[in-house]
This record gives structure tokens, C-alpha cells and sequence, in this order.
């Protein structure tokens, strides 16, 4: 499958938070929730979808590292990583990002306002 | 809340639901704990963001899944096998749901006129059911409303009706009370009292208690404590509990009320409760202790209402045997002292019931004209289906010949039908919303001081779903049957322009007969309650009830002791006399049509019928009050301003006492004596005889009357004050009030209308009836307008070749034409007769709002006939002259 394209912000976040280790879908959320201070919240719904996207696209697959599981409930979880090719897409998208900051803050009416 | 999750996973396709729903419904339930969904407000916040979230997701991911569908169908990528997976009923569902909506859009015309005929008859049905749950089924917060009953007594020898409000003695309530299949037994009194310790004085509609009503009712005092057993009790400390409204409007919800001393009519009182929010007991807003001793009250005193929760295992029918046993042991022990024991009946009925008796009958014949028009809509509908189905009889057929099993067709058939239904229940439920905005335009004071509201609630929401899904099923079963009972291999083969089978034809038809001979009944049942209506506005009432003012004064008789009330009246009359405009003015007890009291009275040299004296109306009454109503004087003299306590007492009485109780002899000087028989009374002379005019009600004629001056009695403290003007009654208000102030600044003047607007009131139930039945008859009759069109199109269209070969020839176009417009005719007259039918004999059930009319009355009939057929001809005549002017070469080119 082609890759996917173009990774919306929610997207974006998801595949950040999955750059630092494998996680469960609710440590997603809430690591996400927490890094936006609630400007984004992932509903079980938005957040699932992205996760079938990525799979499907091949950016993050379940893994069987299942991570610190102290009870019996934690090792039910799934826990999702990031794939090789999953890295890589971030990084070109965090770089064309960076791009496109590089190019506002060379803006003086922008430059206030992303300082 | 992991069920609603549950159930909403199911909207997602098959693959992603085996794949996320756990993990999914896991999230779910730890959001779940999050403070910001605690409490109510958080669990609504929380099932909305539920429901956006995957709601918005699942359509997402359902549109993506047909945009890959439809581009591997169009062979855009390398053909690919489908992914084995099972096809669940929701996928099922979905399928079906896009190819009905897909008709629908295909067919907008066909879609809107279904969904409004649906919506305005299930709007219909869903405003009266509104009004009816508000008003009859459930109209007061009590718990378990059904299991509060109130005590209705029946005295044969006075009266046959069997009465509620006001008509037990305080010893009769401690017989009750024996009753072992009630739980708790109260019992209270209803009355005015003038409240101050403000700065105005107040008019406050009380409950006066005379035991304790709170375990009966089921409720308590939001703030404080009800009264204790010492407090109801006979003399008791002087305490009150007011309702929440009182004290939000006159205390400012004052959180230290409680103990705080308020005077009612001029006694202190200190309030011990506020009641929660909403109605508590008809409409009241305070309540004291009766403060009476029930054992010195004589049995005959009958001023109090009883109500009564059933004790848990007792059965209504339980209770009415024990309490006519009661009634049996009272008869023995007190019928030598009180004849009317005689056969009297105790009767408990729940309370909404008894408290709403009169407005039943015109509720339920409204329930069933909206029905009925919901029938008509459902039939017309069915029609339009029908035609529909068989012009898709091709299509269905393939599909059956492909192999698709019959009940997956008549399941699409359904879900088309069942989805337009609930179209049409949100167009309905919208104007049940706005109809019960305005519907207090249409409500009486009644109502209105009862304090009842009819809303859109949860009852009415599952009503109109219910009816929205019983439509669905009965305007889809027909064509659903119809279109798939056709054997595939004769529809395929069969010319689409035959059209329809035979038996689909009588089907079509009978459908327009059921259509029409229900809007007969709607129509016949219009024009008798219309005619009922005008009969009541036309009756001779005896008076003029026009440019009259009224309304009550009660003067407290702390301040006011005997004759001084009577004084004041006079006073008052005489200052709103001089004011400007004003004809007459009079004080009385009670004015038409609403006058009900009664009294006994005994003639002198009467032949005694064992104890049971006869009763008459009587009014207590300023010498002015039959030149105020213009009621003319037949015999003797008028009552006048010198008939004062100290002079020879003196009554005038209606032609109609006359007649029936001194036939044959000159009534002017006979005396007789007013009460009850223990009573020791005076000897009243007759001086004066009035013509009789309607006082108990416009529809019931006129009954034996006495009228007494004020000023010879000193009972009377509550009179209405009537004031007749040249201008605008309204108009006559701020003075009226101005003058009652300047003679005392502490009374107020409440019950104020014009004498018009309480004629209104009083034909209230016949006047809604006949306006909204009219209006059910007009949305019938359109319907079956639009029936009869529709097939008569469709049944014209199906035999162009037909009239194309008989105007080939050689028929004329009239000919043509008349065999379309018989047809019409043969179906309105068999729908006219079965509707008249109906009406003639099930017509016992209008009986009760039926006036000076019967329910064969042969001019509504014609009337109603002459309609009908006009209609049915107008609707028809397109059709007719679309058939006559076919064109032979062109119908017969097809053959």
C-alpha cells in the first residue's frame, strides 16, 4: 500500500508518542491528551480509526513486547509500535513541517505570533 | 455505560469491530471514571461525545468501505477476491437502509407527500396524547399516582350523580377511615384566604386540613416538617405550610421563613413548611389545619374531600366492597336522623380520574378522531405503495428470479416503509411541540388554576415511535405481500403497461372505500359537535350576558361580623354605580351558568314526604342583581332595599319553582322554610316570581330557583360583584379596583372575567371538540382527496389502451369520462354508507357532548353526503379528463 498521506495532527501525535516506546491504545490517549493539554482528545472512536490506518498503511503494528505488565488485565492489552517504515514517514513529515515553520518564522507578521 | 458503547460498536463494519471493539469498549469504561464525566451533567456530556465520536467515525469508515467497493467493482484496481467475511445483520440493515434512502431521492415528490401525511396525522395524535397525558393520564407528581383514590359519594334521595369535591362531614370521614384496604386516609377542605404581613394583600387558594395528607399524596415538605397530630387536631397552634411558588413570589425563597409569622385573614400563623416545587395539591399555594372538632360538626355538613392510598395488597375493588359496608352500617345507625342515608354509596376511584370526570369524554373522542385520520393516512399511504410496487413489480421479480429469498424483498419493502414512518414521526413530533406551546389558548382557567401542563415528554416520544413503526409495518405489509406473493416468471413476462393484477385492483379500491368511510365518520362526527356548538351559542339563556364584569370579593369576619359584610356590598354597589359608563351593578353568591347551590326547603302546609325535603337553587342576591342579568319579573315585586334583617323575611322564585312545586295556585305570599330539617328556620315569604333562565349550565334547563336578599342574611361573607356597562366590560377593571380600595385597601378582587368569557368556559369541552374535529375532518377529507386521485390516476394510466380502443370505436369522450367519474361514485357511496352506519350506531359515544342534535340527524348526513361527493368528483376529474383525451392512434400504436 501506498503511503499514507497526508498524517493529520491527531495522526501526527499518535505516531509521537509511539516514537518513544510501544503503548496501549489508553496510554495513547492519554499521553496525547496530556502533551496538548486537552486540545486534542481522541475518542475511542478517532483514535481506533487512526490506529487501522497505520496499521494498514504499515507505520505501527502490534507488538509482542508487552511491557511492565504487573496484573493479569494489563497483559490483555494490545500494545502498538512503530514501524521502521513508521519512523521514517515521521520524520519526513516532521521535516517538511519544519520546513514550513522555518519558512513562517522568516515572515515578520507571523514570527510574533509562533515565538 | 459500556452497554451504549456496546451497542453503538455495531455500527462499524464487521472487520474493524472483531479487530477493536474490546480494546475499544476497555477505553471506554476508564473515560468513564474520569471526573469530568461525574454526575448528571457529566454523564450527558459524556454519552454526547460518545455518540459524536463513533457515530462520525463509523460513517467514516462505512463510506470508505463503499468507495473501495465501488472502485474495485469499476475494475480501477487488480481484481481481488473479497475478503471471506460474514455478513451481519447491520450489514444487512445498512444495505437495505441506502437502497430506500436511494428510492427516496429518486422519487422526492412521492417522499414528501408520505412523510407529510404522516407527520401531520401522527402530529395529530401525538398533541392529543400530549394533552391527554398531561391533563388525564398523568397529571400530578405523586408516586404511584394510580394507587391515590378519592372518596365520591352518592345520595339517591337528593341527587343521582355521584360527587367528589367538597360533599363529606368530618363524621363521615371518620368512617372512612375504618377502612382497612386504604393505607392512609386524609381529608381536606378548600377555601380563600387574604394573606398580609407584605406590603399588598394577597388572595391565596388554601387547603384546609383536617388530618394529615402527606403520607397520602406521598409527599413531604421540601423545607421544614409537616403539621404534627397536636397541630391538626381540634383547636391547635395556628401554623401553615406554604407551596414553593408562594415563596418564591411573595417570601424571595427567604431560606430563614421557616417560624416566620404571617397573618391569614388576620389571624398570625407561623409557617412550619415550604412544599417542593410543582403542583402538590390542585393548584394551592397554602395549607392549614382545619382546626375544627369533627365530632361536633353536625353529619349533614358536608364540606370536605376525602382522598385515600390503597394499603399495598388491597386492591381497588377490595376497597369499594369494604367501603359499601361502611355505607350499610352508617344507613342502619343514622337514617332515623338523616334520611338521605337511604341507599347512599361510598365509591373510591383514582383520583385523576374523579377529578377530571368531565373532561374525559371530549379527551377520548378526540384520541379517536386523531386515530382515525392516522388510519386514513396509513390507507392513503398503503395506495401510493401499492401503485408504486407494482410499477416496480419488474424489478422485485428479477430479484426474486435472481434468487434473493421473499422475505429479504419484503424486508426492503418495509425498511423503505418504516423509514419513511419515522420521517414522518419527526415532522409529527414537531408539531405536538409547537401545538402544545399554543395549545394554553385553547385550555380553560380551569386547567390553568389546577396548574396542569401537557409538554413533550418521554410518554408522548415512545407514543409517536410506537405509532410511527405500527404505521410503518401496516403501510408496508400490504405491497410488501402484494409484490412478492407474484410468481417472478409471469411478471417478467407480463407488458409493465397492463399494470396491476386484479386482485391488486380490489385491494387499491378497498383501500378508498376504508379511506372514505372513515372520513365519513370524521366528517359526520364534525358537523354534529359544530351543530351541538351553535345550538349552545343560540339556546335561549334568559339573560344578557353581554358588557358584564364579574368578580369576587371575601370579606374576613374578624372585620366584617354580621350584617357589616352586607353593609360594605351595598356601599361598593352604590360607589361602582356612579362610575362613568356603568348600567347597573349587583352583589350576588353565584351568577349563570355556573350557579350550583342548593338548598332543602320546606313549604308551608306541604304534604311531608317522610323527611326528604325537596332542594332548589338559591342565590343570595342584591335587589339589583335580576336588572343587572336583565332577567325579566313575571309576578309580584322585586326584592328591594328595605328587606333588612329586621323586616319580614322575603324570597323571590323562578317560573320554574313555580310550575313544579305550586302548580295551580298563586305563589305571591306562600312562605317556606330554607334548609335542613333540624335546622330551625323562619318563615320566608314569596313576593316575587322572575322568568327562568339557564344558571346551572347553558345546556341543562332551568331548574327551581330561590333568591334572598343580602341584607337578611349575615352568612354570606364571598360575593361576586356584577357590574354591567355600556363600553368594554375589560375596560371597567383598574376603576372597579380603584373604588373596592378606596373603601378597603386590604381586599383584593380575584376570579375577574366577563360574564361572555365564563360562558366560554362553559362550553368549553363542545367548543374544542368541535374545532379540532373539524380540523381532523378537513386533513381526513384532503387525505381521501388525495387517495382517490392517486388511484384513479394510476387506474387510468394502466388502461390507456382501453379507452384508446373504445374511443377508437367510436365511444364519445363523455362516455369516457363517465366511466371514470362512476367508478368514483360506486366507491364514495358504499364508503358513505359504512361510515354512516358507524356513526348511527356506535354514535352513543358522541351522545354525552351531543346538544339539541341525535347522531342520525339526516341534515348533517345529506350535508356530509353532498360533501363527500363533491369532493370525491373534483378529485377524480383530472384523472376523467386525462382518459378522454387519449389519443387512439398513440394507445393502440403499443399494441
Amino acid at each position: 500500500m501506498a503511503r499514507v498521506k497526508p498524517l493529520s495532527l491527531p495522526v501526527l501525535h499518535i505516531m509521537l508518542v509511539l516514537a518513544d516506546g510501544a503503548r496501549h491504545g489508553y496510554a495513547i490517549k492519554q499521553a496525547v491528551e496530556q502533551r496538548t493539554d486537552g486540545a486534542i482528545r481522541l475518542g475511542p472512536g478517532t483514535l481506533y480509526e487512526a490506529i487501522q490506518r497505520l496499521e494498514e498503511g504499515g507505520l505501527i503494528e502490534e507488538t509482542v513486547a508487552r511491557a511492565e505488565s504487573a496484573n493479569g488485565q494489563e497483559a490483555q492489552r494490545r500494545y502498538y509500535r512503530l514501524t521502521d517504515r513508521g519512523l521514517t514517514t515521521l520524520a519526513k513529515e516532521l521535516r517538511a513541517i519544519g520546513q514550513l515553520v522555518d519558512v513562517a518564522r522568516a515572515n515578520p507578521r507571523l514570527r510574533k505570533g509562533l515565538a | 455505560m459500556t452497554w451504549l458503547a456496546r451497542a453503538l460498536l455495531r455500527l462499524y463494519p464487521a472487520a474493524f469491530r472483531d479487530r477493536y471493539a474490546s480494546e475499544m469498549v476497555e477505553l471506554v469504561a476508564s473515560e468513564r471514571d474520569a471526573p469530568r464525566h461525574q454526575g448528571f451533567a457529566g454523564t450527558v456530556r459524556f454519552v454526547g461525545y460518545l455518540l459524536g465520536d463513533i457515530v462520525a467515525t463509523a460513517l467514516r469508515l462505512r463510506c470508505r468501505q463503499v468507495a473501495r467497493a465501488l472502485t474495485r467493482a469499476g475494475g480501477g484496481s487488480a481484481p481481488q477476491l473479497p475478503q471471506p467475511r460474514k455478513r451481519t445483520e447491520m450489514d444487512t440493515l445498512f444495505q437495505d437502509l441506502r437502497y430506500a434512502l436511494r428510492q427516496f431521492v429518486r422519487r422526492p415528490g412521492f417522499t414528501a407527500i408520505a412523510v407529510l401525511s404522516l407527520g401531520l396525522a401522527i402530529g395529530g395524535n401525538s398533541l392529543i396524547y400530549g394533552m391527554l397525558d398531561g391533563f388525564v393520564f398523568h397529571p400530578f407528581p405523586y408516586p404511584q399516582p394510580d394507587r391515590l383514590v378519592a372518596i365520591g359519594v352518592a345520595f339517591p334521595k337528593l341527587s343521582s350523580e355521584t360527587t367528589y369535591g367538597e360533599a363529606l362531614s368530618p363524621a363521615e370521614y371518620l368512617d372512612i377511615r375504618t377502612n382497612r384496604s386504604f393505607a392512609h386516609v386524609g381529608s381536606f377542605d378548600l377555601g380563600n384566604r387574604n394573606i398580609s404581613g407584605g406590603d399588598v394583600p394577597e388572595r391565596v387558594f388554601t387547603a384546609l386540613l383536617l388530618d394529615d395528607l402527606f403520607p397520602v399524596i406521598g409527599m413531604a415538605p421540601a423545607l421544614g416538617r409537616g403539621f404534627t397530630p397536636e397541630e391538626l387536631g381540634p383547636n391547635g397552634p395556628p401554623v401553615a405550610i406554604i407551596s414553593h411558588r408562594l415563596w418564591q413570589t411573595r417570601f424571595g425563597r427567604d431560606p430563614a421563613i421557616l417560624n416566620r409569622a404571617i397573618r391569614i385573614s388576620g389571624r398570625a400563623a407561623s409557617i412550619v413548611g415550604v412544599m417542593p416545587p410543582g403542583l402538590v395539591l390542585i393548584g394551592t399555594d397554602l395549607w392549614i389545619p382545619w382546626g375544627g372538632d369533627p365530632l361536633t360538626v353536625p353529619r349533614n355538613v358536608r364540606q370536605f374531600n376525602v382522598l385515600a392510598r390503597l394499603a399495598v395488597e388491597a386492591s381497588l375493588a377490595q376497597a369499594n366492597a369494604e367501603l359499601g359496608a361502611i355505607a350499610r352500617r352508617v344507613e342502619q345507625s343514622e337514617k332515623p336522623k338523616f334520611a338521605e342515608y337511604e341507599n347512599w354509596q361510598l365509591t373510591a376511584t383514582p383520583w385523576a380520574a374523579a377529578l377530571l370526570k368531565d373532561v374525559r369524554p371530549a379527551a377520548f373522542i378526540l384520541l379517536g378522531a386523531v386515530g382515525l385520520v392516522l388510519l386514513i393516512a396509513c390507507a392513503n399511504l398503503a395506495n401510493l405503495f401499492l401503485a408504486r410496487s407494482s410499477t416496480r413489480q419488474r424489478e422485485l421479480a428479477v430479484r426474486l428470479a435472481l434468487g434473493a429469498a421473499r422475505w429479504r424483498v419484503m424486508r426492503l419493502v418495509l425498511t423503505e416503509s418504516v423509514l419513511l414512518a419515522i420521517g414522518g414521526a419527526a415532522v409529527g413530533l414537531a408539531i405536538a411541540w409547537f401545538g402544545l406551546k399554543s395549545a394554553g389558548v385553547l385550555i380553560p382557567g380551569q386547567f390553568q388554576m389546577l396548574g396542569l401542563e401537557a409538554g413533550v415528554n418521554l410518554r408522548v416520544l415512545w407514543w409517536s415511535l410506537s405509532l410511527a413503526l405500527v404505521c410503518g409495518l401496516l403501510v408496508g405489509v400490504l405491497p410488501a405481500l402484494q409484490a412478492t406473493r407474484t410468481d417472478p416468471h409471469e411478471s417478467l413476462k407480463a407488458d409493465a403497461r397492463t399494470g396491476g393484477s386484479r386482485g391488486g385492483r380490489h385491494l387499491r379500491h378497498a383501500l378508498v372505500v376504508a379511506e372514505l368511510a372513515l372520513s365519513v365518520v370524521l366528517l359526520l362526527g364534525a358537523g354534529l359537535l359544530m351543530r351541538s356548538f351553535l345550538n349552545i351559542q343560540r339556546v335561549d339563556r334568559g339573560f344578557d350576558p353581554r358588557g358584564v364584569l364579574t368578580m369576587r370579593l371575601t370579606l374576613p369576619r374578624e372585620r366584617y361580623p354580621g350584617d357589616a359584610a352586607g353593609a360594605f356590598f351595598d356601599r361598593l354597589s352604590e360607589r361602582l354605580a356612579a362610575l362613568p359608563g356603568v348600567r347597573a351593578v349587583s352583589a350576588a353568591s353565584q351568577f349563570p351558568p355556573s350557579g350550583s347551590l342548593g338548598t332543602q326547603f320546606k313549604l308551608e302546609r306541604a304534604q311531608a314526604d317522610g323527611q326528604t325535603l325537596p332542594t332548589a337553587l338559591i342565590t343570595v342576591a342584591t335587589p339589583s342583581y335580576f336588572e343587572t342579568l336583565r332577567v325579566p319579573l313575571r309576578a309580584g315585586r322585586i326584592l328591594s332595599a328595605t328587606d333588612r334583617l329586621d323586616t319580614t323575611p322575603v324570597a323571590m322564585i323562578n317560573q320554574a319553582f313555580a310550575t313544579r312545586y305550586l302548580a295551580g295556585t298563586d305563589p305571591i305570599g306562600k312562605r317556606l322554610s330554607l334548609g335542613s330539617p333540624d335546622q330551625a328556620r323562619p318563615w320566608t315569604t314569596i313576593v316575587g316570581v322572575v322568568a327562568d333562565y339557564r344558571n346551572n349550565g347553558v345546556t341543562q334547563p332551568a331548574r327551581p330557583e330561590i333568591y334572598i336578599p343580602v341584607r337578611q342574611q349575615t352568612a354570606w361573607n364571598q360575593l361576586f360583584m356584577l357590574i354591567r356597562t355600556d363600553g368594554s366590560p375589560g375596560g371597567l377593571l383598574p376603576s372597579a379596583r380603584q373604588t373596592v380600595s378606596s373603601l378597603d385597601p386590604e381586599q383584593p378582587v380575584y376570579l375577574i372575567q366577563t360574564l361572555e368569557e365564563a360562558l366560554a368556559t362553559s362550553s368549553f369541552q363542545q367548543r374544542i371538540s368541535a374545532l379540532l374535529v373539524s380540523i381532523f375532518a378537513g386533513v381526513a377529507l384532503v387525505l381521501a382527496a388525495i387517495g382517490i386521485y392517486g388511484v384513479m390516476s394510476y387506474a387510468v394510466s394502466a388502461r390507456t389502451q382501453e379507452m384508446g380502443v373504445r374511443l377508437a370505436i367510436g365511444a364519445q369522450r363523455r362516455d369516457v369520462i363517465w366511466l371514470v367519474l362512476g367508478q368514483v361514485l360506486r366507491l364514495s357511496a358504499i364508503g358513505l354508507t359504512i361510515g354512516i352506519g358507524v356513526v348511527v350506531v356506535a354514535g352513543r359515544a358522541l351522545e354525552g357532548l351531543l346538544f339539541g342534535v341525535r347522531p342520525a340527524d339526516p341534515a348533517t348526513i345529506a350535508t356530509v353526503t353532498f360533501v363527500l361527493g363533491a369532493v370525491a368528483l373534483v378529485a377524480a376529474w383530472a384523472p376523467a379528463s386525462r382518459a378522454s383525451k387519449v389519443d387512439p392512434i398513440q394507445a393502440l400504436r403499443y399494441e
